[in-house]
Parts: structure tokens; sequence; C-alpha cells
């Protein structure tokens, strides 16, 4: 029996070794990619070894004393009491680490909360379960009007940029953990998070407090992008709304839209037969009072919350894994009919709750005077579905 | 003092409440499961009542003639049978005076028990009273020193809601004079008698009741009664002038400062935005929808202000819409007040939300709701 435990042990352990060593770690938290995350990593790691030294020190000790003065029935050994040089001694090591250690982590905490050289402003805005990213004005990113997306925030390489995190409904945490450390998103506060990346490229991140069913598939990713680069993606989001041609299978999708998805979903520029602009609802609907503006949809990568990718693997795979020369004509380039990634993008359209959790059981909706968390099921028909991929398709 | 059959039906009762509140927390509840749950913890609190009351009904158990056989007076059947019926009159009256024949039931029945069962404890009826006294004076005096209390205080708010407002105040200094004398007497007299400081306090209190029930019978006094009518306390009205009773002890202060998301500030007659984490004066600020957002308003100019925002028109019925807008109180030179703005829907083009002054020509904020 104690064998097989010994055998079970050193499995575990080999499994947690080994996971070190997984390189498609897109969340590792000791590969920093700007400044603001190697200032953290150049403070954690020395901690880490100094760490590490003092608890092998600690652990040997402990292993020392138990097998040498286990019992055998032989009297109580010799106790230490009442030596003041050994205990002052013991008390002051502890005292000067933990004081060198405070020292670099304040400057450390000091500089990372630095805003005064911002260079950009994202407003970040989380709710149950994805992040919504809206970038006031700022004529010099050529940001004349206000652009809104969700799941991917995009922003230019080597710029500091500052976040405005708050929260529409819990408490939920904003970490990029290649970019910067974890900041809570609160109601009714502002919380400032500084991100700046080194190189253009996708970095994964993760809601790290947790706030409720779906907390695990709370994720995002930012979208680093050269200064070019970023000026393209900005010029399409301002581009105007293009309502599809009339007579196709788009066409009908965008009438589908605006018979159900706008309740919660706005689409800028889209407008109903008689001209009006739509105006969507979710206020009405979602207890969050926001779903996720679906303009230009179709230059994410993602949706549902970073959940579900809108492109199949294999584009997924050439996009992550260009280099930085050629990655933002790869990501610029959106998603394709060809590259569509219809399975998951159809599972959603038919039934959401079944692919992400989420309250949006209408027999338990009492407690929210009937409004939902998460999307619901629509009871949409399959014509219907291939109607409204053919639309969101065309949403570039 | 518990016998085993008690001991059991309480330890039942205790992990049915445990298992309810189990069931309920962690595992997701039905309306059946609660109920059954419930009519558990009913079923066997009362029988484990009935089993402590009875002494398990052993007439075996210890020596009869050491238990006292003479009852005592009790109260409580009557603050029972007055409890049930203020219940139903309650029910086709109004819900506060159920809620009364309820609280006078729950006591009634729970005061009764206890009595009951301390006088058959053994029999000394000196010691049955001490045992009950100590088993119940505890719970006892708070209550009835905080309903006590209640009564006065809001026997006295009626008072002053319904005098006039200086009356109220001469009242109010004459009232509190007699409590400090009867002190100072009560404190330099410790040999008064107790029947006297009684008396001195009861018709005190009642006179405080009588007078509060007087009042609540003769209403609010008419500005006030007017008021309430007129809507004036949830109506903000945010134009230049002063609102007789919206600006009436405009708040000057914020304490909140740490959930701000801009400030705004009159300066020169020029109005800027100073927006968390921009640095530099905006004439335009960002609010996400449908999420509250704190804005704070700061007059530095000489005069009162008002900061209003305006945030657009909403359909009323169909066809008409009203323009819907917020504001601060008026408030002077070096003041400030918070603003709270939850806006559900974005500006449409040709309606831009803005925030202004009152009165204040050509100075504008653009508020965007993305």
């Amino acid at each position: 029996m104690f064998g097989r435990l010994k055998l079970a042990l050193y499995g575990a352990g080999t499994a947690v070794v080994l996971a070190g060593c997984a390189s498609n770690a897109p969340q590792d938290t000791w590969a920093p990619k700007g400044p603001n995350a190697q200032k953290i990593d150049t403070l954690q790691k020395p901690v880490f070894a100094v760490a590490g030294i003092i608890g092998v020190i600690v652990f040997a000790a402990v292993v020392y004393a138990v097998i040498k003065f286990r019992d055998r029935g032989q009297p109580i050994p010799h106790q230490t009491h009442g030596n003041p040089a050994l205990e002052i001694t013991l008390t002051i090591i502890p005292a000067l680490i933990l004081a060198v250690v405070g020292v670099f982590t304040f400057r450390t905490v000091f500089d990372l909360s630095k805003t005064d050289d911002t260079e950009m402003i994202i407003n970040v805005t989380g709710q149950q379960w994805w992040w919504e990213y809206d970038y006031p004005v700022q004529n010099e990113y050529g940001i004349t009007q206000p652009i809104i997306t969700s799941g991917q925030i995009v922003f230019p390489v080597g710029t500091k940029v500052m976040l405005r995190q708050t929260s529409r409904d819990v408490i939920h945490s904003y970490w990029i953990p290649a970019l910067n450390g974890k900041r809570d998103a609160v109601p009714g506060r502002v919380h400032l998070n500084r991100i700046e990346a080194d190189e253009p490229g996708i970095y994964a991140g993760q809601c790290t407090e947790f706030c409720g069913l779906s907390h695990a598939n709370m994720r995002m990713e930012a979208i680093a992008l050269s200064k070019e680069d970023f000026a393209k993606w900005v010029a399409n989001q301002l581009k105007p709304y293009a309502s599809p041609m009339e007579a196709t299978l788009a066409k009908e999708g965008e009438t589908v839209f605006l018979n159900q998805c706008v309740r919660c979903h706005q689409v800028n520029g889209l407008k109903r037969a008689d001209g009006t602009a739509v105006i969507a609802a979710p206020d009405e609907n979602l207890v969050s009072g926001a779903a996720p503006n679906l303009s230009h949809l179709m230059s994410r990568n993602t949706f549902a919350g970073a959940m579900f990718d809108l492109v199949t693997p294999e584009c997924r795979a050439d996009v992550w894994k260009s280099d930085s020369a050629s990655f933002g004509s790869k990501y610029l380039a959106g998603v394709s009919e060809d590259c569509l990634n219809q399975s998951d993008l159809r599972g959603w359209l038919r039934n959401a709750p079944e692919m992400k959790p989420m309250y949006a059981n209408p027999e338990l909706l009492a407690s929210t005077g009937g409004k939902y968390r998460g999307m619901p099921n629509l009871g949409l028909t399959e014509s219907d579905i291939e109607k409204l991929v053919a639309y969101l398709l065309t949403l570039k | 003092m518990l016998n085993n059959g008690s001991k059991f039906f309480i330890g039942l009762t205790a992990l049915a409440a445990v298992s309810f509140g189990v069931y309920m927390l962690l595992i997701g509840p039905s309306a059946l499961g609660a109920t059954a749950l419930f009519g558990l913890i009913a079923v066997v609190g009362f029988l484990a009542t009935m089993v402590v009351f009875t002494r398990d009904g052993d007439t075996e158990l210890g020596d009869s003639s050491s238990v006292s056989e003479q009852p005592t007076a009790s109260m409580w059947p009557l603050v029972g049978a007055a409890g049930a019926a203020l219940l139903l009159v309650g029910t086709v009256t109004t819900p506060i005076v159920t809620l009364f024949g309820i609280i006078a039931l729950l006591a009634a029945f729970v005061e009764w028990v206890v009595q009951a069962w301390s006088e058959r404890a053994s029999s000394d009826v000196a010691y049955n009273a001490t045992l009950r006294k100590r088993f119940m004076n505890p719970i006892e005096f708070p209550v009835l020193a905080a309903v006590g209390l209640g009564v006065i205080i809001f026997s006295f708010s009626r008072i002053m809601l319904a005098i006039d407002k200086s009356a109220g105040a001469v009242i109010f200094i004459v009232l509190s004079t007699l409590i400090l004398l009867a002190g100072i007497l009560f404190a330099f007299k410790p040999a008064l008698k107790r029947s006297l400081v009684l008396s001195i306090c009861a018709v005190g209190a009642l006179g405080i009741v009588a007078a509060g029930v007087g009042s609540m019978s003769s209403g609010l006094r008419e500005d006030l009664a007017s008021a309430a009518e007129e809507g004036h306390y949830t109506h903000r009205e945010c134009g230049a002038e002063a609102s007789k009773y919206f600006d009436k002890l405009p708040l000057e202060g914020v304490s909140l400062t740490s959930s701000i998301s801009t400030v705004i500030e009159l300066s020169g007659g020029k109005l800027v935005a100073r927006v968390q984490g921009i640095n530099g004066e905006q004439q335009s600020i960002t609010i996400p929808r449908a999420n509250p957002t704190n804005i704070v308003f700061r007059n530095l100019d000489d005069g009162e202000f008002r900061l209003v925002a305006h945030l657009g028109e909403k359909m009323v019925t169909e066809g008409v819409k009203e323009k819907v807008e917020t504001c601060t109180q008026l408030i002077p030179q070096g003041a400030e007040q918070a603003l709270t703005l939850t806006i559900p829907k974005p500006a449409v083009a040709g309606e831009p939300f803005s925030l202004e002054v009152a009165g204040l020509n050509g100075q504008s904020i653009e508020v965007v709701v993305p």
C-alpha cells in the first residue's frame, strides 16, 4: 500500500515539475513582454530566490529535527530557553530580509502607479463575463470618434497605455501577465492600470477575481500592433456602417438581427427600414445593462468574452505564430469566410448558455426582475442562423 | 432540567435548521425542498416545545409532591388573545397591525411556556419565580427598554413634525431642560421614594406619548404637508434660480473622493473637466453606458452655481417626449458637490449629451456615451 502511495506522490510531483516546462503557456508570469511586467519580473525573481533558499533551509532543518530527535523512548533533549542573543539574532535576520524586500517592493509599486507620462487612454469596463473597451477621442492616434470593442484590446507597441478600469456588476480583476500585474475592476470606482508592449503580438489574460458562474471563461487578449498597423486598425473601426447588398442572404440576416439581436447588441450606424437609428436596449434585458457592441465584429479574432475563437484553429495559429513583422498584417486581415469558425459561432447562436455557463434560465429570473446574465437561448431557426452568420461576416 | 425526549426533539429541530441552511446555501434550492425542510423545522420545533412544556409527559419523573401545584396568575393568555385579535384585524386593515399581532402572539407564547415550565421546577414558589427571572429578564429588559424608548422617540418626532418650527425649538429646549432638572433632582436626592421617581418618569413618558398620538391625528404641519404632496423632495429644479426646496441646505463638500471619475471645475467663467488618469483639462468626457459614474462639480467662481447634465430626451407616452436632465444644488464659491450619472443608452446624433452650468452660456462639456 505504501509503495503505491509513494508511486502516486512521485507521479504527482513529476507532473507538477513538468508543467513548468510547457511551451504553450501564454499566461506565463515569468515571461514579461513590456516594461511594466519587466519591473515586476525584476522584483519577483530575486525575492523568489531568497524565499526559495530560506524555504529550503527551514524545510531541511525541520526534516533534520524530525529524524534526529524522533521519539525512540529517549529522555527529552536539552531545551534552549532564555538565550537573548540567539532570540534577537533570529528576529533581526528575518526583519532585515523583509525590510530589504520591502524597499524594492515599494519602489516597484510606486513605479508601476506612475500616470503622468501616459500616452494613450482606453476605458475598460468589466461585466459578467466579458470586457468592454472604449477609446475616447484622441486625435493624435487618429481616433476622431469614440471606438468601442470587446474581447480583444488593441493598442500600439511602445506606447504607455492607461487603462481606466471599472465594472458594471461585480468585482472583476484585469490581468495580462505579460504586460503588467493584476488590478481589480470595482463597480463605482475607476482604477488605473498601465500596459505597454515591446513587440507586436497577442498577449493572453484572464479575469482573476471570482465573479460568478463563468469566471473561468472571462478571458481577454491584448493585441499590440505597430504604430502604422494601429492607425490602420483605427481607420477600419471608424469606417461607417455598410448595409449588405439587397437580395442577399446577408441582407436577410440584417433583418433577423434587427428583429432579434438589437434588443441587446448595438451595431453603430445600423438603421431600421424607416431610416431611424437603432439603439440597443441591453439595460432593459441584462443585469449588467450592457452587451458587446458588434460593430466591426469580424475585425476581432474572438467572441463571447474571448472564450471562443472567431477563426479556425489553423487560421488562429497562423496569426499567433507569426513573427512580429508579419503579425500586424495577418491580424488586420480579420475574419474571412474561409477562416470563420462556423462551428462555434453557429453553436453560440443556436444555444449560447449550452456553450458557456450563464444564468440564462428564464425560470430563474425572478430575483433579477426578468433580466438575464449573459446571452439567453433565442430559439433561432437554422435558417435564421444561416442568415445571421452571413450578415455577421459583413461586419468587417 | 431537560429530559431525554426534550433533548431529542430540540436536537432534531437544530439538525433540521442546519439542513435547511445547507440546502438553501449549497444545494440548488427549489420551492418544494424549502417548504418540506421548513415544515420539518416547524413540526419538530413545535413538538420540542410541547415536550419541554410537559416534561416528556412522564408522570413518574421526580417526586410529584416536590412540584408546586399552585399556579400563579398570568397575563400571557390575555396578551396572546390580544395578539390573535390584532392579527385578525390586521388582515382587513393594514399589515403593521398584523405585525404587532404576530409579535404579541410570539411574546405571549414564549413567556407563557417559560412561566409554566418554571412553575413546575420545584415546590418552592419563590425559587420558581427566581428561575423564571434568571431565564427571561436578560431578554425582557433590553426588549422593553428598546420598545419603550422607541415609542417615546417616535411620539416626540410626531410632535415636532406637527407643530410650528419655532414652537418646536421652544418645546425641545423646555423638554430637555425638564429632563435635565429631573436627572439632577434624582442624583442629589437619592432618598427619594421609588414610587415618586417612577411616577414622575411614567407621567413624563405618558405625556409625550399622548401628545404624540394627538399630533399624529392632527397630521403634518402645513408646509410639510404641501411639500410632500407636491413632491418637492423628489423633483430637482435645474434652473439658474434658487429652488425653494431643492436648494435648501446645499451640500458643500464631497467625502467619497476615491470613487470620482471626473471633476468638473468652474473657474473664471470657464468650465473644464479633469478626468482621473488623464493629464490636463478636457472639454469632453466618456462615460460607460449603463454604469453609475460619479462626477464632482467644483465652483471656484464668485456666486452660486449648479451643474446641469443634459441627457437627451425620453419617450413618456406614444409621441410625447420629455427632456432628461439632472443637476446639483446651487453651491457657493469654493464648494463642491457630487452627481452620479447612470446613462442607459448612448446619445443619438443631433442630441448630444452635455454638462453645463445653469445660466452660463457658451460653456459646455461634451458627454460621450459609446
